[in-house]
């Protein structure tokens, strides 16, 4: 992508006398001073927590009491089977509802991206991911807990015969996550790829009509292919998201049963505000920082290059 | 847009089954869900599901009586349209000098900046919740404003940087020229050309916040500065049990004016949910 450097641009500095006024060293920090307001910001909501999480980890909190305790969190943290139940449940919530959002996506997004109606189904398929994220939370709790609207309609159809306990299995209280989190968030895929789709060279897909290829083969040779990059980020970001569950967790199952519905914000929230054991909560933290940054850095960093059109 | 054209050797039934399944996937769950926002509290939770159930305003009353809904209102307006504006006062100048300039470390701040939205508010939570019971700001608006701020910070500026590195450089080249300066060309030239990347940042920057839930629950923990979305989870109502409809009612006055917004940046939604990787 082209950017622009005043002053070095030769004949366009050399035409204005304004630029030439200024002092060289404060075109060198211009770019710097335009960024310094958001960096300092930003630095305030990362740098910041992060070094507090860091200390605080390193001491057990009571309360208003703070007791050293040097690496005592971590080594605790590394022993204790809820930590890696949470890092766990959130790879194996986070994957299945991560593949199932992609393929539903990817499947209406090819049946959609050339329908004459495209405009419909666009709004209609959007509207799941414009509820709060917590009343969400509440219709999927009603209607699989609460209200026994799932089960009632699975018994009409035959498919169970009694009322079903879904947070008293370990996957049936998974499958209620993954489900809220496919149907709110499946559109932000779908959106992404029917806008890759037709943004495609639509002369490649002709010519391989002309051809004789069946569409299904054009799609999955061709436009899917072509695609890859854009798919690549709309995957990354979902997938960033799905890791950082809390909401659903929160309203819906609170980790039952037994934990098996525990995320890993959940893990921090619960050590944090229900047990206040500040001190543990901030080492969970500052593992899963060393885990986003290390993520960050590999997977998120590439989608993004490869990313850029 | 692609030309809508007919496809041989794929078959219609087909299609419309497909995209007819997912609609009412879609659909029916949130028409399910707004019968309960208008259905009396009894027939909530009953021993057999009712689905045709008798209309009643229950919830709209019990809202507007027992509940300062104006007030929540209130603060869910003045913390997001509040963190918005911080965001394109700070993302703007951001955004201009990771796209028009080149200097040492550009890539590495520009990632810096999207990495910050990675991050997930739990990690941040407790430190966060400390800063702000020292600075006295727990259960304040200000708080709120400035936590959503951050959020959608990284999100603005990359957003903002793309629509910006579209603008073609002969406009600036021709403003130089006549002798304009570096911020005059941005408030003069570049700012109205990417306006609508400014305004697609600030409505998915306005989404987001509205749908912030865990710094909400901990910041705010009296209803003085409960927003829509922490009010509608703290309905649960202690010893009344969850108040269903009212939350469903809830929810669908704040999904009103967000369907309105989104529809509004339809176009540019794709890029906008990718930070600008993906144009649509």
């Amino acid at each position: 992508m082209t950017t622009v450097a005043p002053g070095r641009s030769g004949g366009v500095a050399k035409a204005t006398p304004k630029l030439r006024r200024r002092s060289p060293r404060l075109r060198k920090a211009f770019p710097y001073l335009l960024l310094t307001p958001a960096m300092l910001y930003l630095l305030a909501i990362t740098l910041y927590p992060g070094l507090f999480a860091i200390y605080q980890s390193l001491f057990v909190v009571k309360f208003l009491s703070w007791t050293w305790t040097g690496t005592g969190n971590y080594s605790a943290i590394l022993q204790d089977r809820e930590f890696w139940a949470a890092l766990g449940n959130t790879a194996i919530i986070g994957a299945i509802s991560l593949s199932l959002q992609t393929a539903i996506a990817l499947t209406i997004a090819y049946f959609a991206y050339r329908d004459p109606f495209i405009r419909g189904w666009r709004i209609v398929y959007l509207m799941p991911m414009l509820f709060m994220p917590s009343a969400v939370a509440f219709i999927w709790k009603l209607a699989f807990n609460d209200g026994r609207v799932i089960s009632d309609i699975l018994m009409t159809l035959g498919v169970v015969e009694r009322n079903v306990d879904w947070l008293g299995n370990i996957w049936l209280a998974r499958m209620t996550l993954i489900v809220a989190d496919v149907w709110q968030w499946t559109p932000f895929l779908f959106i992404i790829f029917v806008a890759g789709l037709q943004s495609q060279d639509q002369e490649i897909e002709e010519a391989a009509r002309l051809d004789g290829a069946s569409w299904p083969a054009i799609f999955w040779n061709i436009s899917l292919p072509m695609m890859r990059p854009i798919i690549v980020v709309a995957v990354t970001l979902r997938g960033i998201d799905i890791t950082t569950m809390f909401t659903n967790v929160y309203v819906m199952t609170q980790g039952t049963p037994g934990g098996a519905t525990e995320t890993m914000s959940y893990f921090i929230y619960r050590q944090g505000f229900r047990m206040f054991n500040f001190g543990y909560a901030s080492a969970a933290s500052v593992l899963m920082l060393i885990l986003t940054v290390v993520i960050a850095q590999t997977v998120v960093k590439r989608a993004f290059h490869s990313g850029k059109s | 847009m692609a030309k809508p054209i007919r496809r041989r050797g794929e078959s219609m039934i087909l299609r419309y089954l497909v995209l007819g399944t997912w609609a009412l996937v879609c659909l029916l769950p949130i028409l399910w869900f707004l019968s309960i926002g208008f259905r009396p509290r009894t027939e909530v939770i009953t021993p057999q599901p009712i689905y045709w159930p008798t209309f009643s305003l229950d919830a709209w009353r019990l809202l507007m009586s027992d509940w300062p809904i104006a007030l929540y209102l209130r603060n869910s307006v003045i913390a997001v349209a509040g963190s918005v504006v911080i965001d394109l006062v700070l993302a703007i100048p951001a955004a201009y000098a990771l796209s028009r300039y080149d200097f040492k470390g550009r890539e590495d701040i520009g990632f810096y900046i999207l990495s910050t939205r990675m991050m997930a508010p739990a990690i941040v939570a407790v430190p966060i919740f400390f800063l702000f019971k020292t600075l006295g700001l727990l259960d304040s608006v200000w708080a709120l404003m400035l936590i959503y701020a951050a959020i959608n910070l990284s999100l603005v500026t990359w957003i903002i940087r793309s629509y910006m590195l579209d603008i073609p450089k002969e406009l600036e080249d021709a403003a130089r020229t006549d002798g304009a300066g570096d911020l005059r060309i941005l408030w003069e030239i570049i700012i109205p050309a990417c306006l609508p990347g400014i305004i697609t940042a600030a409505v998915i920057a306005a989404i987001f916040a509205i749908n912030e839930f865990l710094f909400t629950l901990l910041i705010a923990s009296t209803s003085r500065a409960y927003t829509m979305s922490v009010a509608l989870a703290n309905f649960t109502g202690g010893s009344d049990g969850i108040i269903y409809n009212a939350i469903a009612l809830v929810s669908f006055i704040a999904f009103v004016p967000i369907l309105i917004l989104v529809i509004l940046i339809q176009k540019h939604l794709s890029r906008g949910l990718t930070m600008g990787a993906v144009k649509g």
